[in-house]
């Protein structure tokens, strides 16, 4: 039979198989790479991966183009981050009280920003963005400011952090899978594809644009709380706009609207980084020039590829049938 | 006197940002996007003229038109390989042109710092004064003498894009595509070669902004993100896509910061402008001097 990518559901299955499929690439890694210091990268990679999945949600699936992913992970991280460093919270009480909290902000932008579209949404949410991180670093009796504050790790051994935040990648993934296939999926594409019929067929747009960008900022801030205690030290350069910039290009380059494309993206762009830095610190310098070039001419990022190679193979195992006979 | 001091020395910054601030909202007229690589040209043309100073040892009022030219040179070549897709019919993007100009023109300007931090350094450079002048005193305001001539110099020129604008025969088809593109298409008006002299100009503004101002500001990398902030801060205030709106409020974000450096924190001033911008666009989204636009 082969391969057809008209059908939606068809369409997200294949991507979900194709995301658990990296999933377990990455769960083989550490058999190889024993490097502590490459590990880490990997986790590191998972933190971005999960920033760019949610960001993918808002932006790739709503149409709501967000400038502040990097932001809510820096909200997050600062949550957790001050509940220990002033109270002396556990971590099992500030993870928690990150998510909440980076939600109840998010929430708070989605119906501050409902009736904006396009460049003046992006302009909002990137002052958004911008005064979080100008308070946090500008707040010094409460964050020490631009120092930084350190919070206490919560797993001795590196190995445990790396299958705990992928373990918790899979789950955002999977809770991202199921909530596409669910009504709330279609109503949230309607949304981006055309807003005015969407709200015409009886789409609730205020609650799932607000939804969307709730669960958004839930999932970033869940990344940056994490990422707070593996780092064990959390600054304001985690909301600087170039970060929110390395997430865009993670997302454009794997696959904009697509399962797989953020996450992918996410570990080919942070452990290329790392490669990159080692001669002289190019990075940047590709990774913006291959967003220009991928949304340029191919939209679709490196997803795009995949889909055309599988439905190539699909193809093949029926041939024509031969007409001399 | 002091408030006359900082008055005069805010009107003169309203001048630069309006350099800026004017370029962004005829681009923002003409293919409505907001161009998140504005800082840039503003950067490259601080480094064009402090560079071709420094390397060739010309005389300064030499290398302004170089910067000017270099910047509107960036500009033209952001407008035909990258901007194509908002108006040319590439079915690609389909409904998302929005996204594609703010991925497309951000990571330009991830691309332009990284760059320049790579080529030429992490390093400032100050470029060389227009008047050699250090100290004008007329009455109880006081300046450098750059400073003055900089600022007359933006303002013959915001007056020289006023007119040109206005009146010119390409200026009057930049008017047209601005109000409606497909009429002015349908009336035999270019858009692409319209389109592709709004972003030379504006590209050009900005480089001069960024020369007039680098013997004051030192041309670095990043230099360009704060009078971008700036110039979204004033397009958003007096309306997106409206010039005179834009010349207004730079003149009017200037001597409000001017006096708010002094009376109110020094540390938060730059988040001032921004929440301005956020509550404008949530109560007045047409600005505070433009027009409310109408949908069909």
């Amino acid at each position: 039979m082969a391969v057809t990518f008209n059908d939606t559901r068809m369409r997200d299955r294949i991507q979900l198989v194709f995301s658990l499929g990296i999933f377990a690439l990455v769960a083989l890694l550490p058999a190889i790479v024993r490097n502590e210091y490459w590990q880490g990268v990997l986790i590191v990679s998972m933190y971005f991966a999960m920033l760019a999945a949610a960001w993918n949600l808002l932006a790739g699936y709503t149409g709501q183009f967000s400038l502040a992913p990097a932001a809510f992970g820096m909200i997050g991280a600062y949550v957790t981050g001050l509940l220990s460093y002033h109270f002396n919270a556990p971590p099992l009480v500030g993870i928690p009280a990150a998510v909440v909290v980076s939600a109840a902000i998010g929430f708070g932008l989605g119906r501050i920003v409902l009736r904006l579209r396009g460049p003046y949404l992006a302009l909002t949410t990137l002052s958004f963005a911008e005064i979080c991180r100008l308070v946090i670093s500008n707040s010094i009796e409460i964050t020490r400011g631009d120092l930084g504050l350190s919070v206490p790790g919560i797993f001795d051994h590196r190995l445990t952090w790396y299958y705990v935040m992928l373990g918790v990648l899979v789950v955002i993934q999977l809770g991202l899978y199921f909530l596409l296939r669910a009504p709330a999926g279609l109503y949230l594409r309607a949304i981006r594809d055309d807003e005015i019929a969407a709200a015409s067929r009886g789409v609730k747009i205020v609650l799932w644009k607000t939804n969307a960008f709730t669960l958004s900022a839930a999932i970033s801030g869940l990344a940056g709380a994490l990422y707070g205690h593996f780092a064990q030290f959390v600054s304001p350069e985690l909301g600087l706009l170039s970060q929110t910039g390395i997430i865009v290009s993670m997302v454009v380059i794997g696959g904009l609207a697509t399962l797989p494309g953020p996450i992918g993206g996410a570990f080919l762009v942070y452990v290329a980084s790392e490669f990159l830095r080692d001669f002289g610190g190019y990075q940047l310098i590709v990774f913006a020039l291959l967003v220009i070039i991928f949304a340029r001419f191919f939209r679709e990022g490196l997803w795009g590829f995949f889909r055309r190679a599988i439905e190539r193979t699909g193809r093949r195992p029926a041939p024509a049938p031969s007409a001399a006979e | 006197m002091l408030l006359i001091d900082l008055t005069v020395n805010g009107l003169i910054i309203g001048l630069f940002y309006a350099l800026m601030a004017i370029g962004l909202s005829l681009i923002f007229g003409i293919l409505r996007i907001v161009n998140f690589a504005h800082g840039e040209f503003y950067m490259i043309g601080a480094y064009a003229y402090t560079l071709i100073a420094l390397f060739f040892g010309i005389s300064p009022w030499l290398t302004l038109p170089c910067a000017f030219i270099a910047g509107m040179a960036l500009g033209w070549a952001t407008e035909r390989l990258l901007m194509r897709p908002l108006y040319s019919g590439y079915a690609s993007w389909g409904v998302m042109k929005d996204e594609y100009a703010v991925i497309i023109t951000f990571a330009l300007s991830l691309l332009l710092i990284n760059l320049v931090d790579k080529v030429i350094g992490p390093n400032g450079y100050r470029g060389p004064s227009l008047v050699a002048t250090t100290r004008v005193e007329i009455g109880p305001f006081m300046a450098s003498g750059h400073r003055l001539m900089a600022a007359g110099i933006a303002l013959l020129v915001l007056i020289a894009v006023g007119l040109f604008v206005r009146y010119s025969y390409w200026g009057r088809q930049i008017q047209a595509v601005a109000q409606n593109r497909l009429g002015a298409s349908l009336a035999g008006i270019d858009t692409a070669k319209a389109s592709s002299i709004v972003f030379a100009l504006s590209g050009g503004l900005a480089a001069l902004a960024g020369a007039l101002l680098s013997p004051i500001i030192n041309a670095t990398p990043d230099v360009g993100a704060f009078p971008a902030v700036k110039s979204y801060v004033i397009v958003v205030l007096g309306g997106m896509g409206s010039i005179p709106g834009a010349a207004v409020a730079s003149l009017i974000l200037g001597v409000l910061e001017s006096f708010g450096a002094v009376y109110i924190s020094y540390g938060y001033r730059d988040t001032f402008g921004l929440v301005i911008l956020i509550l404008v666009l949530l109560f007045r989204p047409h600005g505070l001097f433009g027009e409310r636009s109408r949908e069909v």
